[in-house]
């Protein structure tokens, strides 16, 4: 009789205690943001979707080689005159492409490089697929507009 | 009177299945009298991906595999191939490896406190408590490797990248945190006397049964069994390190979930040691090494889900012959049909949750 | 022919206020439901349509409206059709006998609080029709267990008002209302216990967590309603809340005085007492895990059950000592 009048009180306590944690959190501040209407700041070190900055690129293939999905297709042109490699034509599938960063780090003239982009839907299938890293303006549409710091 | 079994597939689709796990449940009433696990709804051919690709590419896939903790998966990946090619990682890469891992642990551990509490019906509270300590951490690892899930961040001979100024303190802070804020969690469910209605002594696993199904992690040392690749077979630098395995009394679903809470609190202490003693030098590693496969090997670690082994075989190419994952969530899976007969569709989702499986090793 | 026209119009307008009430009160329910959720687990909840989403629930609405509405195959039709206005319209009906006020009640019935019990228990009849018609096992399960839970819990729930009733002696709503002039029922110590059994019971009737075991969500998708959409499932959802308004607007006139307070008009008085009832609900259900099925039959059965009774004896001594 005794256990059962103390089991129950135990599971009142028990409930009210549990009802102070939601409570207390209550008054708390929210941890998520608005998101369409402000996005967060990304880190140095996020990598978003692949860039390249073609004037550095000597089209060495390395990134081709290490890239595990094969996102990367590199075809290289040789500059007459100056007997110098350069990239010819430079897609890159964004449907492949698993983040990894692999490209970035074995770039040695840090040419290729992952940005901080990371709402990465398109409308079309063709967009996706076959992303020209040559043309400057090819992620414009994607460049994130305000930021706001994620609380800590 | 005739009596007839009612058999309702639960799942791909379902709420409480953590995943694509198809269940085929035989009913009696309310009262489950066969279950039948269907799995390969994720399957993705993980292991034979890795027979065309160098052990450098394999490792974001790795990050696929339990998805939950990553840095786990590629702790794993990692150690099995250095053991291969005869490779050590430097003092201070060793460090910080032990500090991602733990703390993907701490991680891994919230989400499957909080889905566990989710399936016994607290209504996504605990889940979204578990979700915001969680986001800390995967801030902190967005800090050092840039991605929030797949982080691809240990390599061969080290990692990507020393830790970025003011992570360290970002770690700390998450600790004092996190202490801070446990007991909550333990207000909130482990004594709540309806949790411990729903948990206790339901879906006992005896000592036995898991040893001979191969239950390992969590689920193998709340029945008792002191098991734990961390202290039993130390690999990185583990024996430095002073922290307690923890153990449960009956195997029951209770006790599974009160081992992920305090081993938390172990996790802590070992980060807490490592990010004390992390030693100076260069921890990162080259990535575009060619590396000649020869031989086989075999390595274990202690996945936050239980022991996750990687058996690579060489033929002398870079890449691999063969490689095989054993997956802890793929065991402790198997157990759950032997557990679950007898008992009704509410145990059974109890059980299934305190058994944590994530479909992505399952599958592979 | 004398026909009472005046008397028939203001019964119409009186039942299109009932009616424009049931929706504007489950749509702020729904607001509230969602942002007590959002507070006590760190988010913000609604916050784009209105201000602080409070006209989110307009937007949900012709979202569902404008949804097809899908009937399932080898469906019994005619009950799948009929279930939600099983569901819905004993709910609408019990808001006739709820005293917001003096003047304020469409019915004021000498047989109100019994009224109210027992129209509200058929809702247990659409739950089933829902279960059984959508030929669904996830919503038969739901139905059953929907089924046993309502029962079971109808009979503390009677009881624990059956001490309210003898307390007042009457059955009118008016009645226990003015019956409580001189201080709160649930200020003695009997009707306090009562109080909690019709709480609980309360809670359970409405499925509600730690007792929403027809709708678990973890076990059984969605129960009883899993085969639903657009309107008809609305429905449902209307009716959960406005049910939710009739147990906390019950409680409120039984044990706590009803409509009165000091100063204020009395519908304020009213309305923060059933608010605040609601509130304190949601906050237990965003904290509770749910029992299980047969904890909570013979939690019902075996502790409500007998306590109810116990304190029907004891409040009948009482009574009969003073009388």
């Amino acid at each position: 009789m005794c256990q059962k009048v103390y089991d129950i009180v135990a599971g009142v306590v028990s409930i009210l205690k549990g009802l102070g944690v939601t409570g207390k959190n209550m008054f708390r501040k929210a941890v998520t943001i608005e998101y369409p209407f402000e996005k967060p700041a990304m880190t140095a070190r996020f990598r978003g979707l692949v860039d390249l900055h073609p004037e550095q690129c000597i089209a060495c293939s390395q990134c081709v080689k290490i890239c595990p999905t094969a996102a990367l297709q590199l075809e290289a042109t040789t500059n007459p005159e100056t007997r110098k490699k350069f990239p010819g034509v430079f897609t890159y599938n964004e449907e492949l492409c698993c983040f990894c960063g692999l490209c970035q780090e074995v770039c040695p003239t840090a040419a290729i490089y992952l940005n901080q982009c990371y709402e990465v839907a398109y409308y079309r299938h063709d967009d996706l697929v076959k992303i020209d890293l040559l043309k400057a303006d090819k992620y414009v549409h994607l460049a994130p507009p305000k930021v706001k710091e994620l609380r800590p | 009177m005739d009596f007839q079994e009612l058999t309702i597939n639960m799942g791909p689709q379902h709420p409480s299945t953590h995943g694509v796990l198809f269940l085929q449940l035989k009913l009696d009433g309310e009262v489950i009298v066969d279950c039948q696990p269907h799995i390969g709804y994720l399957h993705r051919s993980i292991e034979k991906i890795a027979e065309s690709r160098s052990l450098v590419q394999f490792m974001p896939f790795t990050d696929r595999l339990d998805y939950i903790a990553s840095m786990n998966n590629n702790l794993g990946f990692c150690l099995a191939a250095e053991k291969l090619l005869g490779i050590t990682a430097s003092p201070r890469a060793q460090y910080l490896r032990v500090i991602v891992a733990e703390l993907n642990r701490v991680a891994s551990h919230l989400l499957a406190i909080g889905t566990f509490a989710q399936d016994l019906g607290a209504y996504a509270t605990p889940l979204f408590y578990a979700l915001r300590d969680r986001e800390k951490i995967i801030q902190i690892f967005d800090k050092i490797c840039g991605q929030r899930l797949t982080y691809n961040y240990l390599r061969i001979g080290g990692v990507a990248g020393d830790l970025p100024a003011g992570a360290d303190q970002l770690i700390k802070d998450f600790m004092a945190y996190q202490r801070r804020i446990l007991p909550e969690y333990h207000d909130l469910l482990t004594g709540n006397v309806i949790f411990c209605a729903r948990s206790k002594n339901i879906g006992v696993l005896p000592k036995e049964t898991a040893i001979n199904y191969g239950v390992t992690g969590p689920n193998l040392r709340a029945s008792g069994v002191a098991w734990d690749l961390r202290k039993d077979e130390p690999y990185l630098v583990y024996d430095k390190f002073d922290f307690n395995v923890v153990t449960g009394a009956n195997g029951d679903s209770w006790d599974r979930y009160d081992v992920r809470m305090r081993e938390i609190e172990e996790s802590l202490k070992i980060i807490e040691q490592a990010l004390g003693g992390l030693p100076e030098g260069d921890p990162v590693a080259k990535v575009n090494k060619v590396f000649r496969l020869n031989g086989e090997a075999y390595m274990r670690t202690e996945n936050p889900r239980g022991e996750l082994g990687f058996y690579i075989v060489g033929d002398g190419g870079p890449l691999p012959y063969r490689l095989k994952v054993r997956s802890p969530s793929f065991a402790n899976l198997s157990v759950l049909s032997a557990m679950i007969k007898g008992m009704n569709i509410s145990d059974a989702v109890c059980v299934l949750g305190s058994l944590d499986i994530v479909m992505g090793e399952i599958d592979r | 022919m004398n026909i009472p026209w005046l008397a028939l119009l203001s019964l119409l307008l009186k039942g299109v206020a009932i009616l424009a009430f049931f929706a504007v009160n489950a749509m702020f329910l729904i607001w509230l439901e969602r942002k007590i959720s959002a507070k006590i687990q760190n988010r913000l909840g609604p916050m784009v349509v209105g201000p602080h989403g409070a006209l989110q629930l307009i937007a949900d609405t012709v979202k569902l409206l404008l949804k097809e509405n899908i009937v399932p195959a080898e469906a019994d039709r005619l009950i799948w059709w009929l279930a939600p206005f099983f569901v819905a319209v004993p709910t609408v009906a019990a808001f006739l006998c709820i005293p917001f006020s003096q003047e304020w009640i469409v019915a004021d019935l000498n047989v109100g609080i019994l009224f109210i019990c027992s129209i509200t228990s058929l809702c247990v009849l659409g739950v089933f029709m829902a279960g059984w018609g959508s030929n669904n096992k996830y919503s038969l399960l739901g139905g059953m267990r929907s089924a046993a839970q309502i029962v079971s819990y109808e009979v503390p729930l009677l009881l624990s008002v059956l001490v309210v009733i003898m307390e007042a002696g009457t059955l009118s709503m008016q009645g226990i209302v003015h019956a409580q002039e001189l201080g709160w029922f649930c200020l003695k110590p009997n009707v306090l216990l009562a109080f909690l059994i019709y709480m609980i019971s309360a809670t359970a009737e409405v499925n509600r967590v730690p007792f929403d075991i027809p709708e678990a969500e973890s076990e059984l998708v969605s129960g009883y309603h899993t085969e639903y959409s657009g309107m008809k499932f609305s429905m449902f959802f209307l009716a959960e809340y406005a049910n939710l308004f009739i147990i906390s607007a019950v409680a409120a006139t039984l044990f706590l005085g009803g409509w009165l307070g000091p100063l204020r008009p009395s519908v304020f008085w009213f309305l923060i007492k059933v608010y605040g009832i609601i509130s304190f609900l949601m906050w237990i259900r965003w904290t509770l895990p749910r029992v299980r099925m047969d904890q909570m039959m013979s939690f019902a059965w075996k502790v409500l059950t007998p306590l109810a009774l116990i304190n029907v004896l004891v409040t009948g001594w009482l009574l009969a000592g003073k009388g």
